[in-house]
């Protein structure tokens, strides 16, 4: 037993290769129930595989008690007796009938459509899949029907025109290259395809507008947002928004959550469609008393 | 959210159906096979057994304690829900593929097939609801549609009218008592099967899906088109949600044409409209085959569809749905508020 109290996962290791080359009889650690700090179990269970191995189950489990006032006809129903096919089931949904799908996230919006936009690019793949389709394989060695790396003469042949710098590969990048070489002259190592180009000089630039990070995060319009911070943990965003659609329209709430326990962790930022609408919101809400913190409310400052 | 799986049928799903407390859900499919399960969290308390064909159709009467089903084998069946014993069987010389108890739970209406001879006639079937009483024998009234057969049909508001789709597109509305044609209106495309129909709560309005990729909402009274939602695919059911204004629609490809097309492709998903608006709002993916049959929790806390491949899918809402709102809805609510604050 004294070993058993001290079990870690690395003496479990060592344990594993007796037990699997001597029998299927060897005792099994009892289950062990172990409270997290957050609130979460982890259950810790041993059994054996078909193959007599010991196999070591962790699962960490949040326990969520929720309680459901049903009427007494629906309460009595839940008593009933199961009959037909379902006779020998035991309580609780049996498992050869009873499956929890993958999660699937459902939102409704008016825009939907636009938010699907990504899945709509599908087709247009398929349409360059399409023009490509007829194409053939050629071979830059040989003009054999085949990938160049797979042309018996690879080892022995230089490609065709190679000292021409051409062949039909730059052949076919010609008006590219003559638009490339018009528009950005700066862009001096541009002139072979192909070649690495800083995304500084990418497109005529001229570095000035490179893609920014994030996304479409980096359009959101950040002069009329508000940081609100030292907001209670049972806050909602719902609650949030209610209190700030009193000055404006409100057009984004986030409120930061813990991504275990769903506790609110104390700050949350709100986008007004109009920056007058914020400044007055900021001006109000700034030390007013929501549950039972002050809130402190400020300009969100750009994120660099 | 988590959908629930229940993978209680082998065969192509036909029709799904909550009790009115919402608490159970009865499946049917072509297997022969009806199942019943909790809708919390989608244990299965029992099957019935006794049909001999695939069955259409089921509903439950609004104190679930007695189900009625239609199959293929042509019969209508009573069922004891609690204990899954079989009460009582109608024959009739052709299939059935619908059934409804009225708002009272005082009668049965069957819609039985056109064939071998026989005309499409809805029927009504007098019913007690007591598991111990003697069913009678006798149809209460029989209406014969010569024109096109009647696919789905259903009773309004104090059974006042019996509503009925029909194959061609048009839905006719006959006097509940006598059984008498009122209207006859040609309402979807021209031979473009009517493929459900389901009621609003209080049951003066339906809608009704169809072939011809549309859904319409429809009032019972005198059959005035209130709604329309176009899809871009052939729908096979469409459900009214409570508590929240929407309508969820079902379809997809033909089963037959399922397999030459990507899953993507084949529109496989619950579509989400708003009632009042007509936009849609969301889909809900998850099936691999056509979704035959979808149903709304009568306390709008989920819905569950049934699909040619066999599954049946329980999704219980979550915090989004319900917050969901348009902007002229939020401002409403807000000015509301604040009336009733002042």
């Amino acid at each position: 037993m004294a070993t058993q109290a001290k079990h870690d996962w690395a003496d479990d290791e060592e344990l594993e290769e007796p037990t699997t080359t001597t029998t299927t009889t060897t005792e099994l650690p009892p289950p062990q129930k172990i409270q997290n700090k957050d609130g979460t179990w982890t259950i810790i269970e041993y059994r054996l595989n078909d193959l007599g191995q010991k196999v070591k189950a962790t699962r960490r489990i949040r326990y969520v008690v929720r309680r459901e006032v049903v009427n007494p006809r629906v309460a009595e129903r839940k008593t009933w007796a199961k009959f037909g096919d379902s006779a020998n089931d035991g309580p609780g949904p049996a498992h050869d009938t009873t499956t929890v799908g993958e999660n699937i996230i459902f939102r409704p919006s008016v825009n939907w459509r636009r938010e699907a936009k990504d899945e709509a690019n599908d087709p247009n793949a398929q349409a360059m899949k399409d023009k490509l389709k007829d194409k053939k394989v050629k071979c830059r060695i040989c003009n054999g029907e085949h990938f160049t790396a797979r042309c018996p003469y690879k080892d022995t042949m230089a490609p065709i025109g190679e000292a021409a710098a051409g062949g039909d590969v730059a052949a076919g990048m010609g008006d590219d290259m003559a638009a490339a070489a018009a528009a950005s002259v700066g862009a001096a190592g541009a002139g072979k395809k192909g070649s690495y180009v800083p995304p500084a000089m990418r497109s005529g630039a001229g570095g000035a507008q490179g893609e920014r990070m994030g996304g479409k995060y980096g359009e959101r319009d950040d002069l009329a947002t508000l940081r609100v911070t030292n907001v209670s943990e049972m806050a909602e965003e719902q609650e949030l928004r209610d209190m700030f659609e009193r000055f404006g329209r409100v057009t984004r709430v986030f409120l930061a959550k813990d991504r275990d326990t769903g506790m609110a962790k104390g700050f949350a930022f709100i986008s007004f469609a109009d920056r007058d609408d914020a400044v007055k919101a900021c001006d109000k809400m700034d030390g007013f008393g929501f549950r039972h913190l002050i809130l402190r409310v400020e300009f969100a400052k750009k994120a660099t | 959210m988590r959908p629930i799986l229940l993978a209680g049928h082998e065969r192509a799903l036909t029709q799904i159906k909550y009790n009115p407390d919402g608490d159970l859900i009865f499946s049917v499919s072509k297997d022969q096979q009806i199942c019943v399960w909790f809708a919390h969290n989608g244990e299965r308390l029992g099957t019935y057994r006794g049909h001999q064909g695939a069955i259409w159709t089921i509903d439950v009467d609004p104190t679930s304690t007695i189900l009625a089903s239609g199959s293929a084998d042509n019969t209508i069946r009573l069922w004891d829900i609690k204990t899954g014993k079989c009460l009582k069987a109608w024959d009739f010389p052709t299939a059935v593929k619908r059934v409804e108890f009225n708002e009272d739970g005082t009668q049965l209406l069957g819609v039985t097939e056109k064939r071998m001879g026989h005309l499409g006639t809805i029927v009504v079937l007098d019913v007690k609801i007591d598991v111990e009483a003697e069913q009678s024998d006798e149809k209460a009234l029989t209406i014969v549609c010569d024109e096109s057969k009647a696919t789905v049909a259903g009773w309004s508001y104090l059974s006042k009218y019996i509503i009925a789709g029909h194959e061609d597109g048009s839905i006719s509305q006959y006097d509940g008592k006598t059984g008498d044609l009122i209207y006859n209106i040609p309402i979807h495309e021209l031979n473009q099967p009517i493929t459900d129909l389901q009621w609003s709560q209080d049951r003066s309005y339906f809608i009704t899906a169809s072939k011809d990729k549309t859904a319409k909402l429809i009032s019972a009274k005198d059959l005035e088109v209130l709604k329309n939602y176009p899809s871009d695919t052939p729908l096979n059911s469409a459900t009214i949600t409570p508590k929240k204004d929407f309508v969820i629609l079902g379809g997809g490809q033909a089963a037959m044409d399922v397999t030459t097309t990507a899953a993507r492709q084949g529109k496989f998903e619950a579509r989400f409209y708003h009632k009042i608006f007509e936009d849609e709002i969301g889909r809900v993916r998850g099936h691999f085959g056509p979704l035959n049959t979808v149903a709304a929790d009568p306390t709008g806390k989920g819905y569950a569809s049934g699909g040619e491949d066999g599954y049946v899918r329980v999704h219980a809402f979550d915090k989004g749905y319900y917050d969901f709102m348009y902007e002229v809805e939020r401002e409403r609510q807000n000015r509301l508020a604040a009336a009733a604050n002042a």
